[in-house]
Parts: structure tokens; C-alpha cells; sequence
């Protein structure tokens, strides 16, 4: 056979081109850890409540109002049997608080809002997609709740009493739906009393881009005469750093005789 | 001689893929428990020795004089109290390790997020973003982290711990500290992180050590919430345990 | 190469991590207290307010079982001969590491009768560090994360 130093590129060109797209596709491919998708679900990032209760430090102007925003809260449909005493708290609080006394809470003793309130984001709050878990941040009091999808839902009598309680989640369709049981009894949402057998459900999904709603529902036939519904809702905080918040300069404490907050003076 | 057009096209294609495969990092997430090690484990797997503490005078001599006072207290049975006491959390980097609590690695590619199950202390590691002035941020328990992959190894750099944050090992240091970690898989289920501080205030030369842990698989973080804090320190500075009656 | 880890491998591995039953995580702890050592095992407090050289033993109703942290506590009622009672608060490690050890949150409650030895108090108070406890099901539980008893 006759051998030739020319150097025959053409041949090249069925293997070469695809080499060379495949190194273009490489070098262009943004990072992906190796294990799973990185689930592009939409709910990943840095969120504040919906209208706004960032005290003014958010995105949100005031006229600026994409979506319709939430219903406020409904009353909470307790048995006749708590209804009286829970009217009767609320009012005495309302009037101590007119007075300038504020009333007992749990966040005076820095402790965390927990379930379901802590869903409120009074401050921001992020979210974070992982294979087989979604995990919440909350700013405030830096509560950390875990849902974990793809697994069963906890009795309540074996769910370790928590401020955050236990939550499985599997997702339907484009919606996230969360089961919360295991919430401590004395972490109350607007004071409202509940059993260990309280289950919060929540139904979790984009309205748009930017727009993420929250569909929460409290069932607890012990103290509730049937669900107690509202929703939620989330605008998207893009670039937002979640700040870190750790209670060590508490001043306030319960004044020893009339179970009101004071603020301590050096 | 005539190279076969096959093996050179192959080995082309070969050498322009290599990129591909080198920049998908390793993936640490999951929960992992400080390992200290037993009888019987594998030796390869334990963190090499600490390097010594070195401080420049005064702190020196106010941190043995401190250390030596601890010591005294202890042995009296009225240890000084300290900032847990308070149900302060540690803030970096002695979050890194406490006892025998777990910690969960939550890897995206934006941001690795770390939370570890005693007093349920969050930091969050911005990856591959230029690190900040350290005048610009203000500084806290767990400061401001960028991170990067350098091959499999996983480099954090840490800057913006308030001096009010205990030091390792109790040492002083100012907000200029700057921590370096740099963390890996030694085996697929056990983790080095060698943490390295400097700070051109307090210490003659950078300390160097590593917190060895050891995956947990399966295991379900559990909630801290430090509710019930019986500790107090009474008038004389003695830590006490306040007692119920009923 | 980049490890990938797969999925969870056998219990058996799992376990292999933690502390032998005679080197458990307080025994260290005190041991390096003693070194003067803020080994991170010291976690947030050393023990020094109580007596680790002495054990009482004590029987009585629990009162109260608060599954808490920083620290997990039994309330207990203890009844002397002649019926006078001396309550007793012993105080527990973290609900966490007592999970590692064993315990579950609904393993005591009140109107339970236990047996348990506790470490006490250096200043005579009635309270103290729990070693094991012996449930009204006959389980013994220590206070760490070994399995069974402490070994202090």
C-alpha cells in the first residue's frame, strides 16, 4: 500500500466533531454534585411573607402587588368547651398591650415559634432542595425544619414531642404536600391550644416565578370542631443572605407579678 | 508508520473529556458524627495531631493564667461558667465538633449549608464567590464563608468571627482571625476537616488540626432547642443547677 | 476520581463508629477534665458540680419526666422510712445523645416507680448526674451513648 505523510484531516471530522462539541458542551456545563439532580422544583432561595413583613428592609413596594395577596387568618374553630377561655385570653392580652404591657410570649424567652406558625416568616426564610429532603430555614430564632419526602408519616404517639414536630412530604404534581405531626403541646399558634394529635397539613407550590403559596390546614378534633384553613404566601428574595440570629442579648423577662413582658435597663 | 485513525480520535476524544469528569466535585452530604475512634479501627482513618497554640505576649501568658484557673476551678467542683451556661451557641469554629453530636452537610451547588445538631447552629458557605473585606462584614458567630473544590478537596475560608465568640480551645482571638478549612473524604463514609486559624493580632504562627467524622447513614437529625436551662451562676461566679421542689 | 457514595450501607457499619461500651464519651469527658484539656468531648459544661467518686442510689415516683434540652431531667419524689419525702432532681445529657444511648422520649412518665444512681451534687442539694436507671419494665438505661449502663 502506498503510505502518504499528508495528513488527511477530512478523515478526522466524524470524530473529531463530536469530540470537540462534547468538550464545548463540558466546559459550558455549570457544576452538578454527583449525586442526584439538582431538583429544579422552583422552591430553592431566599423568601419573605407576602405582603411584605420585612419591616421595610425587603423587595416588596407597598403599591406592588403581582397576586392577589392571602385572606387574613380565620378564626380558629375551637370546641365550645376552649372557645370561652381562648376569647377571654385574647381580649386580656389585647388590653395589655393597649396599656403598653405587653403580654407573656415564648419569643421573650427566645424560644422558637415552631409549627405552624413559625410558616408565618416573620422574618426571611430559605429553602433548600435536596434528594429526598426539602429543608427549611427560618431567620427567625434560626428555626431549622426537615421534610422528608418518600417516607412514611409518624403516629403522633411515637413523634418525639418538638418545637418544629416531624413532617414527611411527597410532591403531587407541582405541588409540595406536607404532614406535620409530634408539636409539643405548649407551642401555640395565636395561643390556640392543641393535643399531641394535631396535624398540620400544608400544600406547597409556585403561583408564579416568584410567588409561592402555602396552604396550610390544622386538624385536631380534640380541641377543633373541624379544619382550621389559610394560606400562606412567599415572595422570592433574590441574592438575599440569610443573617444569623442567635438570642444573646435577651432583655426581656416576665415581670414576677403581673405575668407581663418588661425590658431590662442596665 | 501509520498511526490508526481510531486510536489517535479516541485518544483526542479521551483528552478533551477529561474536563468533564474532574469538575463534578464530591458529594458530602448526609449526616456525619465526630469520630474519634475505638479499639480496633483502622488507623489511616484518625486526624493527625493538632499543632500547638502560639500566642503573641500578653495573650500568651493571659491564656495560661486563664487555662490554670479552669483547671483549679474544676478540681474544686465549681467550674467557671462558660457561654453555654447561657445557652450561647459555639459559632465557628468550635461548632464544628461538639461531643458526640452529629452534623448534616447540605450540598447545592450555590451554597453548602451546614447544620449541626448541638444548639442547631446554621452556616452557610457561598461557593466560588471572591471572599469579602474583612472590614465590610459585620462580624458574628459564624461569620462569612466562600468555598471552592481544589480537585476532590473542599477549601472554605471563614472571616468575620466577633471576638465575644470563644477561640478553639478557649484561645483569644480578634475579628481578624481567618479560618481555613480544608474538608474531604478519606473513605466514602469517613471525613477529614483540617481547620486552620490564623490571626495577625493574637497568635505567632497558624494552628493547625483536623475533626475527623464518620457518616451516619440513615440517622434523622434531631431538634435542639434550649429551653430548659437549669444552670445559673450565683453570686460568687459558681455555676449551679437550680432545683425543682415538686 | 470523585467518590460517589452510594446508599446506606449495613446497619452493622453503622454502629461500628461509636464509642466502646467501657470508653463511652463522659468517661472521657472526665478524664480530660481532670487533664485540664477543652478536649471538644468536654462539650458545653464539665461535670465538676457533682461528685463523680460517689453513687447513691436512690428509689421513688417520678414526678415529672422532661425531655428537654440543653438537658433532659427526672423529677422524682423519694420517700425516707419514716415517709417524709425528698424530691430529687437528676439531671440527664441531651435529648440527642440520649437517643444515641437508647432512650426514647416516652420511656418514663410521671406516676412511674424507678431505681436509680445518680451522681450527686458536691454542695448536698438533692440533685444529681444520672449514671443508669432501671425502668418499671426492668430496661436498664445509662446516660450517654453507649447501650446499658454508665460506667462511671
Amino acid at each position: 500500500m502506498r503510505q502518504t505523510r499528508r495528513f488527511r484531516s477530512w478523515r478526522f471530522a466524524p470524530v473529531l466533531g463530536p469530540a470537540l462539541l462534547l468538550a464545548a458542551c463540558a466546559a459550558e456545563a455549570p457544576e452538578q454534585p454527583a449525586s442526584g439532580t439538582d431538583a429544579v422544583r422552583g422552591l430553592n432561595g431566599s423568601w419573605e411573607a407576602y405582603p411584605q413583613r420585612s419591616f421595610g428592609l425587603g423587595t416588596a413596594d407597598e403599591a406592588e402587588a403581582p397576586v392577589p395577596p392571602p385572606a387574613p387568618v380565620p378564626e380558629p374553630p375551637l370546641r365550645p368547651e376552649y372557645l370561652e377561655t381562648w376569647q377571654a385570653e385574647r381580649a386580656r392580652n389585647a388590653e395589655l398591650t393597649r396599656q403598653g404591657l405587653p403580654p407573656v410570649s415564648s419569643g421573650m424567652a427566645c424560644l422558637p415559634e415552631g409549627m405552624p406558625a413559625m410558616m408565618l416568616a416573620i422574618f426571611p426564610m430559605e429553602v433548600l432542595e435536596t434528594p429526598g429532603q426539602v429543608t427549611i430555614v427560618q431567620e427567625a430564632f434560626n428555626q431549622v425544619r426537615r421534610v422528608y419526602l418518600d417516607e412514611a408519616p409518624l403516629a403522633p404517639e411515637d413523634a418525639e414531642p418538638r418545637f418544629s414536630g416531624h413532617s414527611v412530604g411527597r410532591w403531587e404534581g407541582d405541588t409540595l404536600v406536607v404532614e406535620t405531626v409530634g408539636v409539643k403541646d405548649y407551642v401555640r399558634f395565636r395561643n390556640v391550644p392543641h393535643s399531641m394529635n394535631m396535624r398540620v397539613t400544608e400544600r406547597i407550590s409556585l403561583v408564579t416565578d416568584d410567588i409561592m403559596q402555602n396552604q396550610v390546614t390544622v386538624e385536631d378534633p380534640e380541641f377543633l370542631t373541624g379544619p382550621w384553613s389559610w394560606t400562606w404566601m412567599y415572595r422570592r428574595w433574590p441574592g438575599y443572605r440569610m443573617q444569623e440570629y442567635v438570642c444573646e442579648d435577651n432583655r426581656y423577662f416576665e415581670d414576677p407579678e403581673l405575668e407581663y413582658q418588661r425590658l431590662r435597663i442596665d | 508508520m501509520k498511526v490508526p485513525t481510531v486510536a489517535v480520535a479516541v485518544s483526542l476524544a479521551m483528552l478533551l473529556s477529561a474536563p468533564v469528569q474532574a469538575q463534578a466535585p464530591p458529594d458530602l452530604s448526609g449526616v456525619w458524627a465526630p469520630y474519634r475512634g475505638g479499639r480496633g479501627d483502622d488507623p489511616s482513618l484518625a486526624p493527625p495531631p493538632a499543632s500547638p497554640i502560639v500566642l503573641k505576649a500578653p495573650y500568651a501568658e493571659r491564656y495560661e493564667e486563664r487555662r490554670a484557673a479552669e483547671r483549679e476551678a474544676v478540681e474544686r467542683g465549681e467550674p467557671l461558667a462558660t457561654d453555654a451556661v447561657f445557652c450561647m451557641p459555639y459559632g465557628m469554629p468550635r461548632m464544628m465538633s461538639v461531643a458526640l453530636y452529629p452534623m448534616e452537610i447540605i450540598q447545592r451547588p450555590q451554597q453548602i449549608t451546614i447544620v449541626t445538631e448541638a444548639f442547631s447552629e446554621v452556616r452557610r458557605v457561598y461557593m466560588h464567590e471572591p471572599q469579602l473585606p474583612v472590614g465590610e462584614v459585620p462580624p458574628g458567630y459564624y461569620g462569612h464563608s466562600v468555598g471552592r473544590w481544589d480537585s476532590e478537596t473542599l477549601v472554605i475560608d471563614t472571616i468575620a468571627i466577633k471576638e465575644s465568640v470563644p477561640g478553639y480551645q478557649g484561645m483569644p482571638h480578634s475579628d481578624r482571625m481567618r479560618i481555613t478549612e480544608r474538608i474531604r473524604l478519606i473513605t466514602p463514609d469517613v471525613l477529614h476537616d483540617e481547620i486552620t486559624i490564623e490571626d495577625p493580632v493574637t497568635l505567632e504562627r497558624p494552628v493547625t488540626y483536623t475533626h475527623a467524622y464518620r457518616r451516619m447513614p440513615g440517622y434523622k437529625m434531631v431538634e435542639f432547642v434550649c429551653e430548659n436551662n437549669r444552670e445559673y451562676v450565683d453570686e460568687n461566679g459558681v455555676v449551679r443547677m437550680r432545683l425543682r421542689e415538686n | 476520581m470523585a467518590f460517589a457514595p452510594r446508599r446506606p450501607r449495613a446497619i452493622v457499619r453503622a454502629m461500628a463508629w461509636r464509642p466502646r461500651a467501657r470508653v463511652t464519651g463522659w468517661c472521657l469527658a472526665l478524664l480530660l477534665a481532670g487533664a485540664g484539656g477543652a478536649h471538644p468531648l468536654l462539650a458545653h459544661h464539665s461535670f465538676a458540680m457533682f461528685d463523680t467518686t460517689s453513687q447513691v442510689t436512690l428509689s421513688g415516683t417520678v414526678t415529672s419526666f422532661e425531655w428537654t434540652n440543653p438537658h433532659a431531667y427526672i423529677e422524682l419524689d423519694v420517700a425516707a422510712e419514716r415517709g417524709a419525702v425528698t424530691h430529687w432532681s437528676v439531671e440527664l445529657g441531651s435529648t440527642s445523645i440520649l437517643m444515641q444511648g437508647g432512650w426514647k422520649f416516652n420511656d418514663l412518665k410521671r406516676g412511674d416507680k424507678v431505681t436509680l444512681v445518680l451522681n450527686p451534687l458536691r454542695n448536698g442539694d438533692p440533685g444529681g448526674l444520672l449514671v443508669y436507671v432501671t425502668l418499671p419494665d426492668g430496661r436498664e438505661l445509662g446516660n450517654g451513648p453507649g447501650r446499658g449502663r454508665g460506667t462511671r
